[in-house]
């Protein structure tokens, strides 16, 4: 395990330092994969994303202001790639008319569509995967960074550009959509 | 506490993102509120179901590292612009506003400046002046009214005259109107022949 501090290491990158970079990669990489993987709501895609992120971040090191944490940097091009995938898709859905029911993202995606045989806890993962998809963008970037990466409102605002109070709202809703989707699901496990 | 705030705080709390002041009131108001408790149960769930890593095995890091590594192999490090997410959502949102703003602004020159009485249509119908002047004979204060009505629309129809050329009985709208056509054309030949432009039609 590399000790050297991350400060060190961005600089060493900025400076062409590629092993430097490939530590920062290691520190950061499932982080960013969760990011990506909630947003995009799948695995492959999900890694290719996670490539892109550091591509692209490896590309703009240079501008990397150091006046802001690192991580937080590397969640914004998280969500901006996301968020462009995200549109392609929706464009190529429009496209063909790909009629996506929801048991098929589920199976796609790896995990159990129906309670037989699986954890309570990961049938709730798997429905939640379904709902975060549902959710519009802006709620589904602040409930992932803060309900998924455990991000305080603070860091969230700093990725997003907005203020703290625009990610309160956003997670607020974004509870109260989650929550009307998988009511009766949430019963059930409650009872 | 109302219930909708309560959810909103609720929320917040989860996130570690609420005073211990707010806190106390949130408490006081679901120990007597059943929904509001059933409520933070769901999201407590929701929650749980939210929050796993995304586990992977060593080896998918390990193949995601080289991978990668082959892809940064081609690529020199860069000053590329990084955006921040929803910056074009919110260049159009601010570009929709600034258009509303500005249909309304010209709404209000249109219809609404100061200054602008906004009065009934004058309906040059004959069915409808002829009782309505009939009506003024028997009334000095409507006669005044229609007369400057009258003179007010001729006014406008009118095309303004060099100061220079105006002569007084022309200055006055109803000068013209009495004229008979007979009269019209003497006064246009007359000018015609002095200007050689013609004279009103």
């Amino acid at each position: 395990m590399d000790e050297r501090p991350e400060d060190r290491l961005v600089e060493e990158a900025r400076r062409g330092g590629r092993e430097a970079f490939a530590e920062l990669v290691r520190r950061h990489e499932r982080r960013v994969y969760g990011v990506v993987f909630r947003m995009a709501g799948n695995r492959s895609d999900a890694d290719d994303l996670a490539q892109e992120v550091f591509l692209t971040a490896w590309k703009a090191i240079a501008s990397f202001n150091r006046s802001a944490s690192f991580y937080t940097w590397l969640y914004r091009i998280a969500v901006n790639k996301s968020l462009t995938f995200l549109k392609k898709r929706r464009r190529e859905k429009d496209r063909t008319e790909f009629d996506e029911n929801l048991s098929v993202a589920a199976s796609a995606r790896g995990l159990p569509s129906s309670p037989e045989g699986s954890s309570v806890l990961s049938e709730l993962r798997g429905r939640m995967d379904e709902a975060i998809e549902s959710l519009p963008a802006p709620f589904r970037a602040s409930f992932v960074l803060v309900a998924g990466e455990g991000l305080s409102h603070a860091d969230a605002a700093r990725v997003l550009g907005c203020s703290e109070n625009t990610v309160s709202w956003r997670m607020h809703k974004a509870r109260k959509l989650l929550q009307a989707r998988l009511k009766p699901f949430l019963g059930e496990v409650r009872s | 506490m109302r219930c909708g705030t309560a959810k909103k705080r609720l929320s917040d709390d989860l996130d570690g993102a609420l005073a211990p002041e707010r806190k106390d009131r949130l408490e006081a108001h679901l120990r007597s509120c059943p929904a509001c408790r059933a409520y933070r149960d769901d999201l407590v769930l929701l929650q749980a179901g939210a929050l796993y890593p995304a586990d992977r095995s060593p080896e998918c890091w390990a193949a995601f590292e080289k991978r990668l590594e082959s892809k940064l192999a081609g690529e020199e490090p860069g000053r590329g612009a990084v955006g921040i997410p929803f910056s074009g959502r919110r260049r159009w949102a601010w570009a929709a506003a600034g258009g509303m703003a500005l249909a309304a602004a010209g709404l209000w020159f249109a219809l609404l400046r100061p200054g602008t009485a906004v009065t009934a249509a004058w309906v040059p119908d004959e069915d409808a002046l002829i009782p309505l002047l009939q009506e003024a004979e028997a009334d000095p204060e409507l006669e005044r009214d229609v007369d400057r009505e009258i003179r007010a629309s001729i006014e406008e129809m009118t095309p303004v005259l060099d100061a220079d050329i105006i002569f007084l009985p022309a200055a006055d709208p109803l000068f013209w109107e009495s004229l008979s056509d007979d009269e019209l054309r003497f006064i246009a030949s007359e000018l015609e022949k002095e200007t050689g432009l013609g004279g009103p039609k």
